[in-house]
């Protein structure tokens, strides 16, 4: 079993998201995560706060980095479960993230060579 | 929330106008702006983590402390920059220790109860008195506004920003005593919710047809009204000719969506445990006297729950009925235009298509639809078949809607069949 990286990239602005709209997102999410959770697809998941900072080179300049509000960014992200990519790929697909046309990465984590 | 995970049905749209009438209530309708963008940040904040983590254990007092705290967050940013708007509006003290007053369920009863009275206040359009309601008590934002009573996006907008300054100058006061107010305002309020479902009821222009989340909406708000009215029996009434309403809902509409007339409608699909609520709150009603708009068409509604079919319908009494609201309401084009249905099948369609003739509408929408629509059906069952298509050749000319549409269609390919 190989796990994989899932990130979440989304605009950090739901403000067209109305109350009823966002509950279902809630609901459709959970579903989603207790049946990767019955097949063993499912090690863990955290949000990211949308604020932090961007850190480049030698001289250690610090910024804001590219969290800019109405930007695209990484919101958060899954460790997955899956025999191959191909596997992790069809995985993906099924995060109900992609319904609000938001976007998921996916890259396999490279485990250390014996 | 069950065992499963899953929150109740409109848990977050409940409980927005639930938080936005306890905010309001403590901290002052002078910061409604502030207060409905501390909820919507909050069921952001939810979003962020429940997406994650699932919901918490205890949900409500999740949401209601986030809220709290962060609309104290943001009084207290706007109290540093006094040069916002909202900063004259003196600040209850703060702070994020004293006991909740968001929690307590009955304060938040109120407190909607108060909110919806404001957001029923005369000053506003009747328009905008549905529209600020759905949006500050039933957390509908501005794409479900426009969506639910088809307007676009940018005069919902528009509109929502007039009622809140309205709102937020009348400063209203929301506080213990402001139940004791509701009295003189009542009979405004009651329309307004009448007015919320029939808008999900008839779903203008929307080939939906039922938009069952406002109907809904005007029930749950109606019933939160029940127990603070007086005299409850306006608001009886109302719950009464609500529950006829949506009993009948599933016999309304065909499984392909097609609009289905009483006439056809299979009554074995009405809803009798709904009907039976109907008819204790019309009882309720009864019992007072009171013989108000509201009460005499539940009643209406109540002779049509009562037939067991179509043919049954005593429609003497439904006519008396309708002149009896027509006394209460003598310009209304469709209270007269009902009572001339109920008279075609009490005496006969043909006096009632000559009555018909000379019939003329006020402008309000939909009527002349109305109108061309009737004088089809009652010259098609008086069996003049040429001017009865004429009549519904008229009828799809002016027809908002294409559920309207389909009917005259098959109407006319009937009265062409025989």
């Amino acid at each position: 079993m190989k796990e994989f990286l899932m990130l979440i990239r989304e605009d950090a602005n739901y403000g067209e998201l109305s109350a009823e709209e966002m509950q279902a997102c809630i609901e459709k999410h959970y579903r989603w995560v207790e049946t990767l959770r019955e097949k063993g697809q499912f090690k863990e998941a955290q949000p990211l706060e949308a604020g932090g900072a961007h850190i480049r080179g030698k001289q250690r300049i610090v910024s804001d980095g590219p969290f800019l509000e109405g930007k695209e960014c990484v919101s958060g992200y899954y460790i997955l479960l899956a025999e191959s990519l191909e596997e992790a790929i069809e995985i993906a697909k099924g995060n109900p993230d992609l319904d609000w046309d938001r976007a998921v990465e996916v890259r396999e984590i490279m485990p250390m060579e014996d | 929330m069950d065992a499963s995970g899953q929150l109740a049905a409109h848990f977050f749209r409940e409980h927005s106008g639930r938080m936005v009438a306890s905010l309001a209530r403590v901290y002052g309708m002078a910061h409604l702006d502030t207060i409905l963008d501390a909820v919507q940040d909050t069921f952001e904040t939810a979003l962020t983590h429940w997406r994650y983590h699932g919901p918490p254990d205890h949900p409500r007092a999740w949401l209601s402390q986030v809220a709290r705290n962060k609309l104290i967050n943001a009084l207290k940013h706007h109290a540093r920059y006094s040069h916002a708007t909202e900063a004259e509006a003196p600040l209850p003290a703060l702070s994020t220790t004293d006991p909740d007053p968001v929690l307590a369920d009955e304060a938040s009863t109120d407190g909607q109860i108060q909110l919806l009275v404001a957001c029923c206040h005369p000053a506003l359009r009747e328009r905008d008195r549905i529209l600020i309601t759905l949006h500050i008590l039933c957390g509908f934002g501005i794409p479900e506004l426009a969506n639910a009573l088809q307007m676009n996006r940018e005069a919902v907008k528009k509109a929502l920003q007039r009622s809140k300054a309205i709102l937020r100058q009348k400063s209203l006061k929301l506080g213990q005593h402001a139940i004791a107010a509701l009295a003189p305002q009542l009979p405004t309020v009651c329309t307004i919710l009448y007015l919320l479902f029939n808008e999900g009821y008839k779903a203008t222009r929307n080939s939906k047809g039922i938009d069952f989340d406002l109907c809904y909406e005007a029930l749950r708000l109606t019933k939160l009204l029940r127990p603070v009215a007086t005299p409850e029996a306006e608001v009886d009434a109302l719950l009464a000719l609500l529950f006829f309403g949506v009993a009948r809902f599933p016999a309304r509409l065909a499984a392909y969506g097609d609009w289905i007339p009483l006439e056809e409608q299979d009554r074995s699909l009405w809803n009798t445990p709904l009907i039976t609520e109907g008819f204790h709150y019309l009882d309720q009603a009864k019992r007072s006297g009171y013989a108000g708009r509201h009460y005499l068409e539940a009643l209406i509604a109540s002779h049509h729950c009562a037939a067991p079919h179509f043919a049954a319908t005593d429609w003497k009494t439904i006519h008396d009925l309708y002149q009896l609201l027509e006394n209460l309401a003598p310009n209304s084009t469709l209270i007269r235009l009902n009572k001339l249905i109920a008279k075609s099948y009490a005496v006969g369609p043909l006096p009632v298509a000559i009555e018909l003739e000379n019939f003329t509408v006020d402008g309000s929408p939909g009527t002349a639809f109305l109108l061309a629509a009737m004088k089809g059906h009652v010259y098609q069952r008086a069996g003049c078949a040429a001017q009865a298509c004429a009549a519904y050749e008229e009828a799809l000319s002016l027809a908002q809607n294409p559920l309207d549409s389909q009917l005259i269609r098959k109407r006319m390919e009937t009265t062409i069949a025989n």
